[in-house]
């Protein structure tokens, strides 16, 4: 046999339950009202059978000779009815053709009890009702003694089992009628039930699509309202809160934008004065030479990080764009590596010439950058591994260093991120890997770090082929 | 479900057997004969059977009480009748027994014969304990309207 799939949706098992509430109910109380009409009809019946027997027989028996003859028995047998059976010691007188089916312990009842009893029995297919009765003698002061005379009546209860079986059928059509009406009544009960949580689940698809102005109207006071005013509540929140965060956040960017801005142009003066002090260098003090070098560098390094801000500051803006053209990826990254003399240090290798789609200047500062950091913090050989499947370009930097520690590894792409701690003068600004990741997402692609298998760090930059130039993060204004 | 259900409701119906259960009193009323009261010598009363093979009705014994004693140590204090004709009619709780008699007829003893005599039959016959005798006679009279028991039998 095959499970039934049980009943889903509130709809479904509301429905069942109150139908099977309602008609169990319905069928109980109809079965009951008919058992107990039932044992009452049966009951009368017996007893009007009983009655008119003891009846019968009162009203011939004073006229009846005693000690009976044979035609005396006959006589109290035609008084009785058919179907009677009368006794007298060794004498009978039987009429009808079912006395036959008078019991044995009805016999002895009759004897013992020296009363009136009956029995029913069910004899080919019909009910049956026996009554069996001794004739008693009442002496004038009331005492009362058996006769000897028995008379036993066999009596069909074939109409009242009609009548019963009546009952029982108006009993099951009374839980029948019943089914309609609770259909009904289950499908409003669940109308008016889940009106309120479907358009709860509206709302919440709203909020969660991030329309957080969507509200639910407030009816009534039951529990489902309590849980709309909870929903509106905590959506209130949500917008409060997601608002004061983007202002923080546009506030934010807007400081950092606004900083590097405000910097740049004393920083041109610096520089120029800085340029005027180099050329002066060589003809100083070795002490004072060291000075205005040490000057020169951190001027250097401070023009650098305004510059990487600034960059920042446009991704952060959404302002920054690509200047998409074809490039051969692999010269471009071996140009990249020829303009900053690293040729000599890193073994390139290139699967093919690959050409895709790309802003050929942003490409240069993230191979510059993930190149650098090799030489930098890594140990020689460094190795860049350009490749190429049908979706994505792979270009990937290995070195052979000690590679990340595994508590870095989430937190290289973070700004101004150092991974040790001591180390902190290096002449980066701390946002090259936060721009290159950027631009690797301004092309549709990203950046990931990992172990290279010698043990060193591996660095791969992925970019999407085919991919459709007005998508991605280029044309998203925030 | 539901033939379940239809089967369970249809296999209890019906008329069901039962074992043998009490259906109240027997019937009674078979006598050998009918019980006449007379008066013994020392004016008490006394019950006396004649057997005529079965009880008969409550007029029939008053009828009979009426019609004497025929040789006997007994008497009756009933003065004899020679329309002995008695009407008798029945009440849940009184027993009017119209007698072809005056007051002057009976002595209370003899009132006695008669009632004794009725309700005894009528007791007999499967009637009530508790029912009274009113004996009606021919002329008016205080006596007439007198509810009564028997004193033998209570």
């Amino acid at each position: 046999m095959t499970r039934r799939p049980r009943p889903r949706g509130l709809r479904a098992r509301l429905l069942v339950a109150f139908v099977l509430v309602t008609v169990l109910g319905a069928a109980a109380a109809a079965w009951s009202s008919a058992g107990s009409a039932r044992t009452a009809l049966v009951t009368s019946t017996q007893q009007r059978l009983t009655e008119a027997v003891t009846g019968r027989i009162e009203a011939v028996v004073p006229e009846l000779r005693y000690p009976p003859d044979r035609a005396a028995l006959d006589r109290l047998r035609a008084a009785v009815g058919s179907n009677t059976l009368v006794t007298y010691e060794d004498m009978r007188s039987v009429g009808g053709a079912d006395t036959g089916l008078v019991t044995r312990e009805l016999r002895a009842a009759v004897r013992s009890r020296n009363a009136l009893v009956t029995q029913r029995i069910t004899a080919g297919g019909r009910p049956w009702l026996l009554i069996g009765t001794p004739v008693t003698i009442t002496a004038p002061d009331g005492a009362r003694s058996p006769s000897g005379i028995e008379v036993y009546a066999v009596r069909d209860l074939a109409g009242v089992e009609r009548q019963t079986d009546g009952l029982t059928r108006s009993a099951v059509s009374t839980a029948a009628l019943a089914l309609p009406p609770a259909v009904l009544l289950a499908l409003l009960a669940s109308r008016s039930v889940l009106r309120p949580v479907r358009d709860l689940r509206d709302t919440a698809r709203r909020l969660a699509a991030g329309d957080l102005g969507a509200r639910l109207p407030v009816q009534g006071a039951d529990e489902l309202t309590e849980l709309t005013v909870t929903v509106n509540e905590m959506a209130e929140s949500l917008q409060t809160s997601m608002t004061a965060m983007r202002r923080m956040q546009t506030d934010a960017r807007r400081f950092a934008a606004d900083v590097s801005h405000e910097l740049r142009t004393p920083l041109s003066t610096l520089t120029a004065v800085v340029e005027v002090l180099a050329t002066a260098a060589d003809g100083m003090e070795a002490d004072a030479r060291e000075s205005a070098e040490l000057a020169i560098t951190e001027t250097h390094r401070l023009v650098r990080l305004v510059e990487d801000l600034m960059e920042v500051s446009r991704f952060d803006a959404g302002t920054a764009r690509l200047r998409l053209e074809d490039v051969d990826v692999t010269g471009a990254v071996r140009d990249c590596l020829r303009a900053r003399g690293w040729l000599e240090e890193i073994e390139l290798t290139a699967a093919e010439e690959i050409v895709l789609r790309l802003d050929r200047r942003r490409l240069d500062v993230v191979v510059a950058n993930l190149a650098g950091n090799a030489l930098r913090h890594g140990e020689p050989p460094v190795r860049v591994h350009v490749s190429a499947s049908r979706e994505q370009v792979r270009i990937e930097v290995t070195d052979s260093g000690p590679g990340l520690p595994a508590d870095v590894l989430p937190h290289v792409f973070d700004r101004f991120y150092k991974a040790d701690a001591v180390r902190t003068r290096t002449p980066g600004s701390g946002l090259g890997l936060a721009i290159a990741l950027e631009n690797a997402r301004l092309h549709g692609g990203d950046v990931t770090a990992g172990r290279a298998e010698g043990g060193g760090a591996r660095f791969v930059l992925r970019l999407p082929r085919d991919r459709d130039p007005e998508d991605g993060r280029a044309g998203w204004d925030v | 479900m539901w033939c379940a259900a239809a089967a369970v409701l249809l296999a209890g119906c019906g008329v069901q057997p039962s074992g043998v259960t009490g259906g109240g009193e027997a019937p009674t009323g078979v006598a050998p004969g009918v019980t006449l009261y007379f008066v013994d010598a020392g004016g008490e009363l006394r019950p006396q059977l004649r057997p005529t093979g079965r009880l008969g009705t409550v007029s029939d014994a008053v009828q009979l009480l009426l019609t004497g004693l025929g040789d006997s140590d007994l008497r009756t204090e009933i003065a004899p009748t020679t329309t002995p004709r008695v009407v008798v009619t029945s009440t849940p709780d009184v027993l009017r027994i119209e007698v072809p008699l005056t007051i002057d007829d009976v002595t209370p003893l003899g009132i006695d014969q008669i009632v004794c005599t009725a309700l005894g039959v009528h007791v007999q016959g499967g009637g009530s304990r508790d029912t009274r005798a009113q004996v009606r006679f021919t002329l008016p009279t205080p006596e007439s309207e007198k509810h009564r028991r028997c004193p033998v039998t209570g």
